[in-house]
């Protein structure tokens, strides 16, 4: 049987996520890789056991001839690179943000389309294990209508031994709209827009907490009406412990997941009877549902199961499509509908 | 001689610039623009820079003489680790090939050993470790940096002097990796009676710029210790007590907790393959190169540099813990 191959440019630690997930694939290989580092890209190739690694994009391209290009550069470099990419016929995964700015993705979305080549943006989240329970619940009946969901992401980006906060070395979100929380966008605008459907407004509050820290905002709150539900969207640098907090409220049940913490999911249900009696039955219910969650997730851990949870799934599926078997794990269309309303997130911070 | 120190506003730098200027060189120092820059002698150059963003290095080498390169991370994740110490000396050392400088020191460490093969002493013999991915980031960045120096070095046929050092210590960093593990009043000991590479930070410091002036060294590696002779318990023993944190000194032998570690990687592995993950004092390749119980050969830096520490383990103890509330929160890796 004939490998699909791959290779990859950009060999910082999101690289080795996709170089873990392409390992268990049994019909792909990765042939190359590539950093402006040549001792970064010596090191990864070493420690994937890949033959060849390059310092330029442009020579890799001219060598070798793979079936998807993996772009895992910071993401000012990913505009370029992926144009070179698909402007020579090649297939493409690129990580989030696709492109700084929307205009770059719509110069993106046209080339592909001319040139047939498939343009996909890592949207792991979308295939996490707890979202995907939810779509099982949702699809079961078990939640009813969805009214709202709430996206809530918590994380520490003034850890001075973190990268964020580093006073010498801006950042590579830096640049990002946004700044930091531009880099998470992505995630909280694909995660809404599922369950949304077409955005009709959105509304956004940036502020700061901390007084003293470099970045311009270190807070954002969010509204997005849908089509089909409502969504309240936040990030916060400040609150602590982190989590990635997914609630999604509908008329016969709310489910959570903390999407940093698989399998943690609770589900708290419309129940009849007795309702001191239900609501004992949902905290038992409950407790069980976070403790067989945190059991799971530290037995996850000593096993080395990747944080990274549904990027094995959407690297999988992307290559399944490439061999042309399936359609993409996630359409152009929906790939531009979400960066059009990282956009919208975004429209208060223009000047 | 006119000296480029790199990474000299680091712990190990401030000591470095201080004794480069005692022994009557000039210095010109690479600090991160917004690291307080240390009080030194008025005649230290400061060259403002950080090695990890792309910026001119190249006037940092006009007029200079020999370079001591030093900046390296010893925080941060992997990736943190490997932009700022491996990344940021591939930058350092092209914007040196574009010079006419020819006399590089690289301060590596005792972690690019391969601490599994070394038998009884460990001396600069010893194999280099050469699958470092188990182990920490710490420990991956200095041997690709190492990789990184060699190989400039070779290509442009630089006088390259590669020193390895052991535990660095002094004040405001007296808690080493080593000692074992502080857990609330108890203190750890694996293998009590084990012997420690310590390089006092002033000791350190003066092996390095011996290095600078003997042209013996030239090609040549070394490790530098200041010698073997004080144990885990010793050093614990003056730690508890000069940091007034007294507690409970709890000895386990060495072979107890390597044991440990063996069998939780046997069950690791048997239980999720080659992924498993365990901590640092679990893993047993971690765990030897803090622990294993070796005698550390300072034959060469005898022999070959004519170095000895100047100082004493006493007299570094009365200089570290001089000041009140010197210890550090971060053990110290080699």
């Amino acid at each position: 049987m004939n490998k699909l191959s791959g290779v990859l440019i950009g060999c910082g630690s999101i690289a080795r996520e996709h170089l873990a997930a392409v390992a268990d694939l049994e019909n792909v290989q990765i042939v190359a890789v590539c950093d402006l580092s040549a001792a970064r890209a010596q090191a990864t190739a070493e420690r994937f056991g890949i033959a060849r690694s390059y310092t330029g994009h442009h020579q890799l391209l001219a060598d070798v001839r793979p079936d998807l290009v993996h772009v895992t550069t910071i993401p000012s470099a990913h505009f370029p690179i992926v144009r070179d990419c698909l402007s020579a016929g090649l297939n493409v995964l690129c990580e989030k943000p696709i492109t700084v700015d929307y205009r770059e993705f719509q110069v993106l979305k046209k080339l592909a389309t001319q040139n047939h080549s498939l343009l996909m943006e890592n949207q792991n989240f979308r295939f996490h294990s707890g979202i995907r329970r939810v779509h099982q619940l949702l699809t079961a009946g078990q939640i009813g209508d969805v009214l709202e969901v709430q996206i809530c992401l918590y994380l520490n980006i003034f850890d001075p031994n973190g990268a964020y906060a580093d006073k010498n070395a801006a950042h590579s979100s830096a640049v990002l709209r946004g700044g930091i929380i531009g880099d998470f966008l992505t995630h909280i605008g694909y995660l809404a827009y599922m369950f949304t459907g077409p955005v009709l407004d959105v509304r956004t509050i940036w502020t700061k907490h901390n007084g003293d820290s470099l970045f311009p905002f270190d807070q954002l709150r969010g509204l997005i009406k849908g089509q089909r539900a409502t969504a309240y969207v936040s990030f916060s640098g400040n609150a602590q412990p982190d989590g990635f907090w997914v609630r999604v409220v509908g008329t016969k049940a709310h489910v959570e997941t903390n999407l940093y913490e698989p399998p943690r999911f609770t589900v708290r249900r419309l129940r009849r009877g007795e309702p001191a009696l239900m609501k004992l039955a949902d905290g038992i219910a409950e407790s069980g549902d976070v403790f067989k969650g945190s059991a799971v997730g530290f037995w996850r851990k000593l096993g080395g199961t990747s944080s990274y949870d549904g990027l094995s799934a959407l690297i999988a599926g992307t290559y399944l499509a490439v061999d042309g078997r399936v359609p993409p794990p996630v359409s152009l269309e929906e790939i531009d509908a979400v960066a059009c309303l990282v956009e919208r997130l975004t429209t208060d911070l223009l000047p | 001689m006119k000296v480029l120190v790199s990474g000299a506003g680091g712990f190990l730098g401030r000591f470095v610039v201080g004794r480069l200027l005692e022994s009557g060189h000039d210095v010109r120092a690479i600090v991160r623009p917004t690291s307080t820059t240390p009080i030194w002698n008025e005649s230290v150059e400061i060259f403002p820079a950080d090695l990890r963003v792309q910026g001119n290095l190249k006037a940092a080498f006009d007029d200079i003489d020999a370079v001591l390169h030093l900046a390296a991370a010893t925080a941060g994740n992997e990736d943190i680790q490997f932009a700022s110490t491996v990344v940021a000396t591939e930058r350092f050392l092209e914007a040196m090939a574009h010079s006419s400088v020819k006399r590089l020191i690289h301060v590596s460490s005792l972690v690019v050993y391969d601490w599994a093969r070394a038998k009884r002493i460990m001396d600069e013999d010893t194999p280099l470790l050469t699958a470092p991915y188990k182990m920490g980031g710490y420990t991956i960045a200095k041997i690709w940096q190492e990789r990184v120096v060699t190989k400039f070095a070779r290509t442009h046929s630089w006088d390259l002097t590669v020193l390895r050092p052991g535990f660095i210590w002094g004040p405001q960093h007296t808690q080493i990796a080593g000692m074992g593990r502080h857990i609330g009043k108890t203190y750890l000991m694996f293998g009590p009676l084990t012997r420690l590479p310590l390089s006092h930070v002033m000791n350190c410091a003066d092996c390095l710029v011996a290095a600078i002036d003997r042209p013996a060294a030239i090609g040549e590696t070394f490790n530098v210790i200041d010698g073997d002779e004080i144990q885990v318990w010793r050093y614990v023993r003056e730690y508890a007590r000069r940091s007034s944190q007294p507690g409970l000194m709890l000895p386990l032998p060495y072979f107890v907790g390597y044991g440990v570690a063996r069998l939780a990687s046997i069950t690791s592995h048997a239980l999720f393959g080659k992924r498993g993950k365990l901590p640092s004092l679990l893993t047993p390749g971690r765990f030897e190169s803090q622990f294993k119980p070796l005698r550390f050969s300072t034959r060469k830096l005898h022999d070959v540099l004519d170095w000895r520490p100047p100082l004493t383990f006493e007299e570094c103890v009365n200089l570290s813990y001089g000041l009140a509330g010197t210890e550090n929160k971060d053990p110290v890796p080699l």
